[in-house]
């Protein structure tokens, strides 16, 4: 079939074009730039993530189609509760968001407020592709494509919708990061606070939030 | 026991409409827009079509005509009727129905929001689903959802190589669309 | 002097059962207006999970819409892809044959019960009884599994599309089934025992969230919640489809309009569906499961509409689909059963209650939110 291979050399870019823009769009804030080794890491430190890696409470928001999957994960057959995680209720005593799918753009005005809210140390699990890529909503007007554009994401699970050991895999990876002082990326948000609301106002149109960052 | 016949008769006699069987227990007529809501307060009132299924519009963007669909049931014998009217689009307006449903509201709400028809004298609030919209309506054929995403939208690099499908199915078979299909493609 | 009114110290003030609550179901928010420990005025806001279905349809053929549509309804995908089949094949004139018809009945059933189930954490997770919940979404795993068996996802199928069913039973699928329903079977008393026999559960469902049955169908109501306020209409039964007209089964209505009566009929519906799905695998008929459909990327429909109806564990479900003759659809329209529950009904009935029965009622009337706004 030339006339496919004929197609398929027209429109497809070259490796080095894919790798220089994924190098354009990297996000600011993920785990893989810092690096703490764990022999130079203070005792306290040590045990401070000890113990925050085997308790993680997960905010009960369900902001997508994933969410579906969480109750599975938590009742007796998966049972995360073994490795310390539970729900809690409101932002302010959750440690973890999970954006469970994709976002539209009402929902994520509401995602950012919470994630603001939520107190030092904070992590952000992002399920499913719709937040790596924009998944089966590619072309939607509602949607977001990529979501560490808008907020900081720590760890990545993949899938349309993860299993639930997908989703424990996932945890155990956060944990991972957390004994490493990989995660958390709630000191870099403020920092780079600038570039991140210059790409949600850019997306969200009736933009009220009070202009200096207070909570 | 009714059947679809007295349905049709009923309605052909009393507004001089062509009433059709659509298929099995479904009615479907054709009206103009001001006999609509006359003809659902006859079929709610005197002939028990009490339950509101449906209330939906699809955009003849060639014709220049919105179609309303309005889906009215009656339990008691499984019969349904199809109450479809065409308005125009430019400027388009139909007759505001809310109190006859309480549903109906909603379904308006949502019509206006998506197609931009106007209910005179339907007051709700205007944002239903979508919020901060200021494009044109985006359920319209004319909305270019593609470039809006192009336009708005920061996408992870590396989903270049997703064809567009007409594209990939024209060259590969080499069959011609009708014309109105490509004039209205949105790829 | 002037001495203030009890009228002006009962002020009034605004509460938001947000997005962002542990006991919403789904993402959508009620916005009350309260007095005290009562609900004065109660309007909700959905939009939450938009996402364009209906114009991302418009640009899919016929049949990679059928991917998007089980996203619909994010509990319960099997009854979307179902009538979106069966409209397809209404305006095609295309047959199914008999063996299809049975293992989409056995499929919809499944999904049923395994939605029930589901929903009874979230009903006894209202009222404050965790338990039920532990057990039933753990026992929901079974189902989940057969599932995986048989199509190879947990929760999105994708299994049911026009012209039958993607592929045939799997060897031993159906012994595995019947264990499965007979686990369930004597699980059932044990779910008696912890919710309806409890007289915390009692109290607080009996006559709250009445919904009055002269009303029920001028408002839009349809499936469970029907079937509480005394009226017995279900689609399986007035206009039949798949295999449910060779098929024995009873309608459960209940008297009373309130949850105690919703709760009951769900109950009696998840037996019915046991019942329902045992006949279906002992006269499974013989034969092919698919009527081919030519290739996809060529296959065009004639020019026409179809309007379906299905009955959806929520209630009725309808797709209104249009063809105009390319291989592309026109208007896939979806009517969701939460559409009337969850906006007009849930704003009627909630005034004079108090706060925290909003999301016992929410839970019971089985708002769904990403049915509501597609």
């Amino acid at each position: 079939m030339s006339e496919t291979k004929d197609i398929r050399i027209i429109t497809r870019p070259t490796k080095e074009q894919i790798r220089q823009a994924q190098i354009d769009f990297a996000p600011r804030c993920t785990a893989a730039g810092r690096v703490n080794d764990k022999e130079t890491q203070k005792m306290v430190q040590y045990i401070l993530n000890f113990a925050r890696k085997h308790s993680l409470f997960l905010l009960a928001y369900g902001t997508g189609c994933g969410a579906i999957e969480i109750p599975a994960t938590l009742t007796s057959r998966y049972d995360a509760e073994r490795l310390g995680i539970r729900g809690a209720a409101t932002p302010r005593q959750a440690d973890v968001l999970m954006i469970t799918g994709y976002l539209s753009t009402k929902t994520l005005k509401r995602v950012i407020r919470v994630y603001e809210q939520m107190q030092d140390p904070k992590y952000v699990v992002a399920f499913g592709s719709c937040t790596i890529n924009g998944g089966m909503y590619f072309d939607s007007y509602n949607t977001i494509k990529a979501l560490d554009r808008y907020i900081p994401v720590d760890v990545y699970i993949a899938g349309c919708m993860p299993r639930p050991e997908a989703v424990l895999k996932g945890f155990a990876k956060l944990q991972e990061l957390i004994q490493n002082g990989n995660a958390g990326n709630g000191e870099c948000y403020r920092k780079n606070l600038d570039w991140y609301r210059a790409n949600q106002q850019k997306v969200i149109k009736n933009w009220d939030f009070p202009d200096e960052y207070n909570w | 026991m009714m059947t679809t016949q007295d349905i049709i008769r009923a309605l052909n006699e009393t507004f001089e409409l062509k009433a059709e069987v659509l298929r099995g227990n479904q009615i479907r007529v054709s009206m103009h827009k001001k006999q609509v809501a006359p003809v659902l307060l006859y079929l709610k009132n005197q002939w028990g079509f009490i339950h509101l299924d449906h209330v939906s519009c699809v955009d003849w963007i060639e014709e220049n005509v919105f179609e309303l669909v309005y889906i009215v049931y009656r339990p008691q014998d499984q019969l349904t009727v199809l109450v479809k009217t065409k308005i125009h689009r430019e400027h388009p307006e139909m007759e505001n129905m809310e109190g006859f449903w309480p549903h109906m509201r909603t379904y308006q709400r949502e019509i206006r929001e998506m197609f931009g028809i106007e209910f005179p004298g339907f007051e709700a609030p205007r944002e239903f689903i979508l919020e901060g919209w200021e494009e044109i309506p985006p359920m319209r054929r004319d909305f270019d959802t593609r470039g809006y995403v192009k336009r708005t939208y920061t996408t992870r690099p590396g989903r270049e190589d997703a064809w567009s499908v007409r594209e990939y199915i024209t060259r590969r078979t080499g069959e011609k669309l009708p014309d109105f299909a490509r004039k209205y493609s949105r790829d | 002097m002037i001495m203030k009114t009890t009228s002006e110290r009962n002020k009034q003030t605004t509460l938001f059962i947000g997005p962002q609550h542990p006991g919403i179901t789904g993402n959508m928010m009620v916005k009350l207006l309260v007095e005290g420990d009562t609900v004065v005025r109660a309007e909700t806001h959905i939009g939450y999970l938009h996402r364009a279905f209906e114009k991302l349809i418009e640009q899919r053929n016929w049949l990679q819409s059928f991917t998007l549509l089980c996203r619909f309804c994010v509990p319960e995908p099997d009854p979307m892809e179902l009538t979106y089949a069966r409209a397809v094949e209404a305006i095609e004139g295309r047959e199914v044959p008999p063996r299809a018809k049975y293992i989409r009945t056995i499929v919809a059933e499944l999904a049923r019960i395994q939605s029930f189930l589901l929903w009874y954490g979230g009903q006894a997770g209202s009222a404050g009884l965790y338990t039920l919940g532990q057990w039933t979404v753990g026992d929901r795993n079974y189902i989940l599994d057969l599932f995986e068996d048989l199509t190879g996802a947990r929760i999105y199928h994708m299994y049911i599309w026009p012209g039958g069913v993607r592929r045939d039973l799997p060897k031993g699928w159906a012994d595995k089934t019947r264990r499965v329903l007979d686990y369930l079977e004597k699980r059932l008393d044990d779910y008696n025992r912890l919710l309806f026999d409890n007289a915390v559960f009692q109290k607080r469902a009996q006559g709250v969230g009445i919904i009055p049955k002269d009303k029920a169908l001028e408002w839009g109501v349809t499936g469970p919640p029907l079937k509480g306020t005394g009226i017995g209409n279900d689609v399986r039964k007035d206009e039949p489809y798949c295999a449910y007209g060779e098929l024995d089964f009873d309608i459960p209505v209940y008297e009373g309009g309130d949850v105690w009566a919703r709760a009951l009929v769900r109950r009696d519906e998840i037996k019915q569906s046991i019942r329902i799905i045992r006949q279906a695998l002992d006269k499974m008929p013989g034969g092919s499961y698919y009527n081919r459909i030519p290739n996809p990327m060529k296959w065009r429909l004639p020019a026409g509409e179809a309007w379906v109806k299905t009955e959806s564990v929520r209630g009725e479900i309808g797709f209104y689909v249009v063809s105009d003759g390319t291989e592309k659809p026109r208007r896939v329209h979806l009517r969701g059963a939460a559409y009337t529950h969850g906006i007009s009904v849930l704003e009627k009935i909630l005034p004079g209650q108090n706060i925290a029965d909003v999301s016992f009622i929410l839970n019971s009337l089985g708002a769904c939110p990403p049915e509501m706004e597609r």
